[in-house]
This record gives C-alpha cells, structure tokens and sequence, in this order.
C-alpha cells in the first residue's frame, strides 16, 4: 500500500481496533506504519474515536434543547445509561435526538429510556425503531418534478439518463448550462459551482480529485441527510458528471460519522449504479467521518481524508489547485451536486426561473418552533414567513430566528419578510450558510440561546490557530460571567471585552468557524439589547 | 523589494528590517501559519495574510504595521495571555518567554480576567530530562513540528482539540517508553518555557536571562554541533557553575542548533563530586589512592602484559571514546597494534 493511503487509512484502524477492545493507538500505528503519537493525535482529536468509551450521546443542537434534550440527558444519566452529548446530530426535525454508537435515534422520550432498564444497548425510541431507515418530512410531499431541482418526494431514477446526456452535449456545453443555471455551492459558502469546475479542469497537473461533502453537521442543518436517504440516485449522478468534466476518475464521499444510515443508502446506490454498469470507469470512496464539525469546512476535509487532525489548510492555495493529497479536488455539497441532474435535462434557463431573488430552488430546513419541522424544497429567497407558512405556522409568537445554522446568528422577527438567499441576508451580516432554519419564539431567552451555540463552536474548534481556540473558550467564560450576575448592578461589565475579541476571531482566525464563532452573541446584543441590560 | 524563487513575505521583509512578530515560526520548519502573530496587509486583499507562509509576489504591496494590524496584535495577545502563566516575571522562571516579551513591546492589554487552564499535563512522566508545563504552552506546535520534520522522531503530537488542545506522546505516556531520544529540541524551538528542562542545576539555577552565555564546540563527538553553555556566575559559591547548555540559534553551522541528548543534557559532570580529577590506583588492599600519572601509567602496562602473558595478545582490546580527537584516536589503534600486537580495537561511535 502507497503510504499516503496507509495514512488515509488511520482513522478507520482506530475505529476498527477500540470496536474490538484492543490498544487503539499501537494496533493503528503498527498496521498503517503512522508514527504512534501522530496516531494518538488523530484518535483525541476526533469524538466517536478518542471517546468510543462513550456509548450514547444527546444532542445539544438548540431544536434538541428546546425539545427538552437537556432533560433526556439528565434522565438518560440518572437511569445509568452513561450518556454525554454531542454536538448537533443533523435531526433538529425529529428532536429530541440521541446517538447510539453510531446511530442516530430521534424523538427519544423519557419513557424510552425507562424502559432501556438502565442499558445502554437497549435504549431505542418506540416511535421510530432503529432498525428502520428513517428519514424526515419534506415538502412538496408528493412529487414535482417542474418546480423541484432535487425533488425529494420523487421516485429514484437509476437510468442515468442525465450522465448519458451530458456525454452526448461536450463538456463545454454542460458546463455553460451549470452556468447559466446560476448554481452557487449550497454547502454555506455560495461560491458559483461552474468557476470551480473549470477551475480544476484547467489545472496542469493531471491527476484531479472530486470530493462530495457530506460532513453535514452546521446545527439545524438536516436537508443533505435527507438527499441521500430519498435522492442517492441524483448524488451518484452529479457526481458522475462532475468527475467526467474535471477528468477525475476518483471520487470520495465524505459522509459524517454520525450517519450510519445514509452512509448504508450511499453504499447500496453505488453498489447498484455500478452492477447495472453505470458509471463504470468511476471509483466511488465512501469515506465516515468521526465526529468533528470543523471537518465541514472543505481543507480541513481533505486534512481528516488524508487521515490527519482536521486542522483547516490555510487558502490561498484553493483546493482546485492543491487538493487532496496535493492535487487538485472539486469539492461539492451533497445539495449542490444533487442539482447537477435536472440542471441538464431540464436546461439552466429553467433552474435560474426556479428561484425568486436568486438562482434554483433550494432545500430549507426548517426546526424549532414551528408546527412541521422538515426540509422543504422552494424558490431561492422566500422569506422567513412564506416558510414557515409551509410548516404549518409558528408555535408560539416569533421572536427571533437563525436563518443558516449556527454560524448565521440570530435575526429579529422584524426581519420575518426579508429573503432567505446569498445577498440579502449577507447584506445584514448574517448568512444563507447551510439554510438550517431554526425559530425560537417568545418563550426563548436570547442569552440562553447564544450559550448554547457559543458552547457548540467551542467544543468544535480544531484548536489549531489561537483567535477561535481561545476566543470561543473566552467569548463562552465571559457569557457565563453576564448570566450568572444577571440582573445585578454592573453584570453588563463582564462583556466588556467581548468587542475585541470578537473582532480578532473575525479578523484573525484561519478559517470560517472562528470567523464567525461570535456571530450567535454579537447578534442576540444587537438585536435584543435588552436582554443583556 | 527584490525576491528570490519561494521567498514568502517574512523572507522579505526580515531582509528589508521590518519587524513581524511570530510565535510558531521556525526557520527550519514549514511555515503554518497557525499562531497568527505575522498577519500583514496585502494591498487589494480582504484579509490579512501571514507573512511566514505567503509568498512575495510581483508588485504586491505589504503593510507591516498600521492600525489595523496593531489592534489585531492587541487583541490577539490579550487572548493568548488569558491562557497562560500569569505576570511576566514569574513565567520567566526557566526560559524566556516570547509571548510576554512581545505583549509587552506590542502593547497589549495585560489586565483581561484569565481562563481556567484546559490543557492537560503529563504528570506521570518520570523521565530525568523534559518536563511539559501546561500552563505556559501555547499550542503553537513548534515542538512537534521539529520532532517531525527535523528530528524525524515523532515522538510528540498534538492531542485534543479546541481550548484543550496540548501537546502529547502516544497514549500520554512518559517520553521513555516513546520513540523520543530525548534530544530537547522540543525544549529549544519552545517560545514559553512550556517543554522545559527539568535538570537539577536548572531547578536551582536563577532564569536564563540572567546567565551569561559562552558559545563553545560540543566535545562528545566529531561532528562539532555549536552550543551556548549557561553559566551561573554567582553559582557553586561564587566559583560559578554551568547551568544548562542551550542551542545557538538556527542557521549556526554546522549543526543548525541541533543537539542531541549529551550534548545537551550531559553537563552535570563538571562540578560533580565523583568526578576524576587526578590518576587513581589501586593499593595492596583495594583500596583507591591518588597517584602520580608515572604511577597511573605503569599499572595500567603491568596489568595489560599480565593479561597477554596468561591469555595471547588477542585477549586484550583497546575501545576509545568518540570524545577522542582523530590525533587520539589514530594513537590508540596504534598503542592496540604495535605496543600489544592486537588488531582488536574498537570505537564507540563506530557502528
């Protein structure tokens, strides 16, 4: 074996040896030939290795919160189960979640774990069994193909027929179609998908790669989980198309840990797509994560491929010229590529008509309080009300909302008719990110909010540059001060640095976590001054 | 300014005299941009750019110092004190600390509430030489970078992640029972004083920036690694003592500040009481008695003829120390040879 595959190769030994008891760290070391104290560094650094010891744990995603997670946690500890938490499961619609192993359990109750008898092995929800391939509502519920890039709700379709066709119309007119379709990565960062692919097809070196990025783990995020369980078929494809433009013949999938079912529905569509002769010249990787957030973010991705401590890489650099293992790698969104398809059967005129302010339709997830939390698939920029309309309405009153994910922040129900796309929201200092929808009404306190997402960016930082390792730490110590002196006189003091650290995580820290790790306080202060009076 | 192939920003302005501060920066390491101290203004760039890893382009326009940059520094080393050993004095206990020393040249605010420290220790490790201080650590990773790409030893790692992120061995455990060689690089290339030495000299010695330093050539073997030998003027009742030998900087010829476990930890024999100073000889009863070197010699040559005459010239063998010049050691073969007739002689840095 080539040594960089021996290293690749890294985390799944330690998986392999702590599910069988052994001396993780030298049974790794001694099969991958990976000094063992860069084992070691790998094994602590990711969650579902160093602490495999750890049989369940509840989810602290903020829908999970307010679905009483905190509650099941206290009780799942008291019942003698020996329950921790994690970080934000990707099931903020079925909460409260738990993960057992590997697996994700959602809409755990107390009598669940009741009836667990205090062992951990035994603890299954009664309403969704773990043996079933569950997944979550979507909307449209039933299938529309015209309106729907992705279309959630329509049967699979295996012919290939988008990848025959895309050979048939010459590269350069698929990639003027992704063009004209308007496609912008939908992973968080928006970037248009065609500059990347011509990007890493004008490279000089010739050995490229293309990655799928299914690290979906940005809290309240939960509509990539659901392409791969509903929509494997258009993932395959994409991809297949994409690899085909970029002359990558390698691809790998880099689904997270905590997705043992969509990791199996991934690995039986590549099995049937392939015995059916599709795709045939493609080598298809699925590749698990192990439990770190940071590896969403694209270089720290490659890092963890390569089987490394998930530290992001500094850019420039991009990863279309040095990618994985140095060469250059398209790296895309399981929603991005999923669009791929229907893009070219259906024309790029057709995928930009499907937006309202910006190009396609989009999935949004949507969770907290609201009647139908799910992902649904509608125009690019409806705003927040439009939405939640789809939902079946708000619980409660609206008060504030978090329109993608953690690193978006919070917004101010004032902002209920602006458009959830790239700009609008960018124009405001928030972002579209992930559309990881969370809505909180007047029940919620917006401090107690901010807690919980500045403790997520806390756990998940990499550690590696000081800005975000220590100004999440710090941000988080300063929070605790305010609240824990709430309401008395000067408790407004103890955020007095909270400016400057803020700017320096904005301004100093290497990738996008530590950005925008201040954003969730930053904007509860502003929007809600007088909860932190 | 003018650049060379490969030349990164720190290069550069280094050879133009401006000062940009970094903390995991090693010259003989790849740079890794981690602990964001060299961050500098590129005209028509949103963000700041590290110097040490971006590499000087045609025409680019770099801004060492303006507002901007010296708030960003402010405010980074406010945090990066928040998570470290408080007062400046007293982290200076070992070696100099290059984080108070540029908090301080920089400005930055000293009085934000520290946190409580994260990083773990190792505490358990028994070995004589380095100890790891948590609470002065930086994660800066210089340490384990030079165990990796200079030694080549991997005997360290960064373990944990987020405000827990340290530095540790495989499993955590005692440097002994790791592929470490206890060079103390790791304790050279550290800003903080966070892998220091943990010698007894040391522990008794004032800090090291008040020893005066004499750059000499290590004598353990041929190669001739440059070292800085620390000497403690008041020490051993005034006579001064030898408290610790440091690495002269990198780029120091021949060995590029490179030591390895004698040369730098091997000191401690230079005011030891058991060391020889004069010819001993055994008398009639056993007992050890100071001799003249007349004395020392002509007992040694009696012993050795009483072994030839009982055993053949082959029971004898001569091994020198590599402590011995090539003059030396070539008088040794020859003593072996033609004083014995025995072609068993022997070298202890041969292999």
């Amino acid at each position: 074996m080539r040594e960089e595959s021996r290293r690749a190769s890294v985390p799944e030994e330690l998986q392999k040896a702590h599910a069988a008891g052994e001396d993780a760290t030298n049974v790794a070391a001694k099969t991958t030939g990976v000094p063992a104290a860069d084992v070691f560094g790998v094994d602590t650094f990711f969650n579902l290795l160093g602490e495999s010891e750890k049989k369940l744990r509840v989810c602290t995603g903020l829908s999970c919160r307010l679905a009483g997670s905190e509650k099941i946690l206290a009780q799942a500890q008291a019942a003698g189960l020996g329950a921790t938490e994690s970080s934000c499961l990707a099931a903020c619609d079925r909460a409260p979640a738990v993960l057992k192993e590997r697996r994700t359990l959602v809409e755990i109750t107390a009598a669940d774990i009741k009836r667990s008898g205090g062992d951990w092995k035994e603890l299954d929800s009664k309403e969704v069994p773990q043996h079933l391939r569950w997944s979550g509502h979507v909307w449209p519920a039933e299938s529309k193909p015209k309106t729907c890039a992705i279309n959630l709700a329509g049967k699979p379709n295996w012919s290939g027929a988008a990848s025959t066709l895309a050979t048939e119309m010459g590269d350069e007119a698929v990639l003027a179609a992704i063009d004209e379709a308007g496609l912008q990565g939908r992973g968080g960062a928006g970037f248009p998908a065609a500059f990347k692919w011509r990007s890493v097809r004008g490279q000089a070196e010739t050995k490229r790669y293309v990655v799928l990025n299914a690290d979906e783990a940005e809290p309240g995020t939960f509509k990539d989980r659901e392409v791969m369980m509903k929509r494997p078929d258009l993932v395959l494809e994409g991809l297949a198309i994409a690899a085909r433009i970029v002359r990558a013949t390698e691809i790998y999938m880099y689904i997270r840990g905590e997705f043992e079912i969509p990791q199996q529905v991934m690995a039986d569509a590549i099995e049937r797509t392939q015995s059916a002769g599709l795709y045939s010249e493609l080598h298809f990787h699925i590749h698990s994560g192990h439990g770190a957030y940071i590896c969403g973010e694209e270089t720290a991705l490659l890092e963890s491929l390569e089987g490394k401590r998930g530290q992001p890489r500094e850019k420039p650099p991009f990863p279309t010229e040095v990618g994985l293992w140095g060469k250059p790698t398209l790296i895309q969104n399981v929603e991005t590529i999923a669009c791929v398809p229907s893009i070219l059967t259906r024309g790029g005129e057709w995928f930009k008509a499907l937006g309202k302010t910006q190009p396609g339709s989009k999935l949004y997830c949507i969770s907290g309080h609201v009647a139908n939390p799910g992902v649904y698939e509608m125009p690019l920029g409806i705003c927040l009300d439009d939405l939640v309309q789809a939902a079946g309405g708000y619980i409660g009153k609206l008060k504030a909302f978090s329109p993608g994910g953690a690193s978006s922040g919070f917004l101010p129900a004032s902002e209920r008719k602006r458009p959830l796309d790239f700009k609008a929201l960018a124009e405001i200092g928030s972002m579209l990110g992930s559309a990881g929808v969370v809505v909180l009404n007047e029940s919620v306190d917006m401090a107690w909010a901010a807690q919980e997402q500045l403790l997520f960016f806390e756990r998940e930082s990499c550690g590696q540059c000081s800005p975000c390792r220590i100004g999440t730490a710090y941000q988080r110590h300063l929070l605790d001060g305010y609240i824990s002196k709430r309401g008395q006189d000067g408790a407004k003091d103890s955020l007095s640095k909270l400016s400057m650290v803020s700017k320096e995580m904005i301004e100093g820290s290497i990738c996008g976590l530590g950005q925008t790790a201040s954003l969730p306080l930053t904007s509860a202060i502003q929007y809600f001054p007088g909860e932190f009076a | 300014m003018p650049f060379g192939d490969g030349e990164t920003i720190l290069d550069v302005t280094r050879r133009a005299g401006r000062q940009v501060p970094t903390l995991c920066h090693d010259d003989r390491l790849k740079p890794a941009g981690a602990c964001r101290t060299c961050l500098v203004q590129i005209e028509g760039a949103r963000r700041l750019a590290p110097a040490c890893s971006t590499k000087a382009g045609d025409g680019m326009q770099v801004t060492t110092a303006n507002e901007r940059i010296d708030e960003h520094r402010q405010n980074l080393l406010a945090l990066y004190l928040v998570d470290h050993h408080q007062g400046h004095d007293d982290c200076e206990d070992g070696a100099p600390c290059e984080l108070h020393a540029m908090a301080a040249a920089y400005g930055a605010p000293t009085d934000w509430e520290p946190l409580p420290l994260a990083r773990a220790e190792r505490p358990n490790d028994d070995n004589p030489y380095i100890e790891f201080r948590a609470d002065r650590c930086i994660a800066c990773a210089r340490c384990t970078r030079y165990c990796d790409e200079v030694e080549g030893v991997s005997a360290i790692t960064m373990a944990k992640r987020g405000i827990e992120t340290t530095v540790s061995t495989a499993d955590a455990l005692g440097l002994f029972d790791t592929t470490c060689e206890l060079c103390g690089g790791c304790v050279a290339v550290c800003p903080t004083g966070a892998m220091a030495e943990k010698m007894p000299l040391v522990a008794k010695a004032p800090p090291e920036r008040k020893l005066h330093k004499v750059r000499t050539t290590c004598n353990y073997c041929g190669v001739g690694c440059q070292m800085d030998i620390n000497v403690d003027g008041y020490g051993n009742n005034g006579k001064g003592q030898v408290a610790k030998i440091t690495s002269p900087p990198p780029g120091t010829l021949p060995s590029d500040g490179n030591l390895c476990v004698k040369g730098r930890f091997a000191y401690d024999f230079i005011d030891h009481p058991d060391r020889l100073k004069v010819p001993l000889v055994r008398n009639a009863q056993g007992e050890l008695k100071e001799a003249t070197w007349e004395e020392a010699l002509a007992a040694a040559a009696k012993g050795l003829r009483a072994v030839e005459a009982e055993h053949g010239k082959d029971a004898l063998a001569f091994v020198s120390s590599s402590r011995c010049t090539v003059e030396e050691n070539y008088l040794v073969q020859k003593l072996a040879r033609v004083a014995f007739g025995t072609n068993n002689v022997h070298q202890c840095a041969a292999t």
